[in-house]
């Protein structure tokens, strides 16, 4: 296990202190190109935002306060955490050229900025304005937000899961373990050692005796 | 093919055998029996003699084949899987269960890790190289549970908090180590190599060990005045912050 957990250490991924997190995921080649090794720009100063505190997820309908698109309600697509940044779908673009070449101009596309938390303001579904927002508990004790203005609950968001995946149509592979077969609850608590109960399982039976050791 | 070299390992034991008796010399006009002068020790130990029995240990005999994946996978772009074990779902299940589904993620985790080699090999994209992400988070749950199954029933029976003995000691360099036991086959005042460690620190190292103590200290008090430089930038910036706080205090 300690060649594991070392190998595990390695590979987990290390940022330099005050590394300014854009809108490329670190690791990625445009990430790598903006911030190279070695490179020491002064650290934004972020807002910490506890996670339950935090209260936009993707999928929410907002509204920008302040802005180029003031006013206009959008779609929440990325949340970036690092930042407290909140990227709307189409909403707050500029425009920039792609796959530029040497003798191409390159295809101008519309490319959103990402906007901080308090820039937006969650959209109320029962009369469609912005309204604070606050964590509270329900009578089921589940943990939702809740409008100060009209009191009614925001859902948490339906979004497509990053790798594709839609739960209500999977279907299990042949590695795959069904439901009700990982779900199935087979352990007896007993006051055996796992080495213990799989001997017994398996009829192995032990009649070497230890050596005595010393422990120092 | 393997009954052959079998035989061959069986004809090489023999011949071991054979030049060992040789090693046996008579005693003399006294002696009865034989007395054993000097046993090499490059014999190696057989069951029976002269047939050898060859012994297959697993229930499968798929061999090699099980380093590789399904043959319809071979070629793909990408390959689905479900979910990781999660450390709840593992906690259900009875020993003999986990001890099962271990050597199948250990199986199926040496193959992904076959075709990770194979793929940097040949400079080829891994297909679906999260699969060997969600083994390794299943083994580690895996071992987590079975970790936590028997930290229980330690604490139980005896009572210790950790499963290896260890002691608090001063080394050499005069700092306070937790030292881990070792198993010895002999006892600590006949051992030599172990008496060569030196649990205490001479006068001399008293200086170090301030020093070591002034840096210490240092650190600290550099780490809590960055705290409150970085505390009253927040303030100056974040003027809501210090309300938010005491509000969530109350």
């Amino acid at each position: 296990m300690r060649l594991s957990a070392l190998l595990a250490l390695a590979s987990k991924v290390t940022l330099p202190p005050h590394y300014r997190h854009g809108m490329s995921r670190p690791g990625t080649m445009a990430a790598k190109r903006r911030n190279p090794p070695g490179s020491r720009r002064p650290p934004v100063l972020v807002e910490p935002i506890s996670d339950e505190d935090w209260h936009l997820f993707c999928g929410d309908r907002v509204e920008i306060l302040e802005g180029k698109d003031a006013g206009k309600q959008g779609k929440v697509v990325q949340v970036i955490r690092e930042r407290n940044w909140v990227v709307l779908e189409g909403l707050n673009t500029h425009h920039r050229y792609i796959g530029r070449t040497a003798d191409f101009r390159g295809t101008m596309i519309p490319s959103e900025a990402p906007l901080l938390h308090h820039q937006v303001k969650l959209v109320d579904p029962v009369d469609r304005k912005p309204t604070e927002v606050e964590w509270r508990f329900t009578e089921a004790g589940e943990r939702v937000r809740v409008s100060t203005r009209s009191g009614r609950i925001i859902p948490k968001p339906e979004f497509p899961r990053a790798d594709g995946i839609v739960p209500e149509t999977w279907i299990d592979g042949p590695k795959d373990t069904s439901v009700e077969d990982a779900l199935e609850r087979t352990y007896v608590p007993r006051l055996k050692t796992l080495e213990e109960e799989v001997m017994e399982a398996m009829g192995i039976q032990e009649t070497r005796r230890h050596k005595k050791v010393y422990w120092y | 093919m393997a009954a052959a070299r079998f035989g061959v390992l069986c004809r090489r034991v023999s011949a071991a055998v054979k030049t060992a008796g040789s090693f046996l010399s008579p005693q003399g006009s006294a002696g009865t029996g034989f007395s054993l002068i000097l046993l090499p020790k490059n014999i190696p130990s057989v069951t029976s003699l002269p047939q050898c029995r060859i012994i297959h240990t697993t229930l499968s005999r798929k061999g090699l084949e099980e380093f590789f994946d399904d043959p319809k996978n071979w070629g793909e772009e990408k390959v689905k899987s479900g979910a990781a074990w999660t450390c709840q779902q593992l906690r259900n299940k009875s020993n003999e269960d986990l001890h099962k589904l271990w050597y199948v993620l250990l199986k199926e985790r040496n193959m992904l890790l076959t075709l990770e080699q194979e793929a940097k090999r040949q400079i080829l994209p891994m297909p679906s190289p999260e699969r060997l992400e969600k083994v390794i988070e299943s083994m580690d749950a895996l071992d987590k549970v079975v970790q936590e199954r028997e930290d229980a029933l330690r604490l139980l029976q005896t009572g210790q908090e950790k499963p290896r003995p260890g002691a608090w000691r001063k080394d050499i360099f005069g700092r306070i180590i937790w030292h881990k036991f070792k198993q010895w086959a002999i006892p600590w005042h006949l051992n030599k190599r172990y008496n060569r460690k030196r649990f205490f620190a001479m006068p001399y190292v008293d200086q170090f060990d301030r020093l070591r103590l002034e840096k210490h200290a240092r650190i600290q008090i550099r780490k809590r005045n960055l705290e409150k430089k970085k505390a009253k930038l927040l303030q100056e910036k974040f003027p809501h912050l210090s309300e938010a706080q005491k509000s969530s205090l109350a």
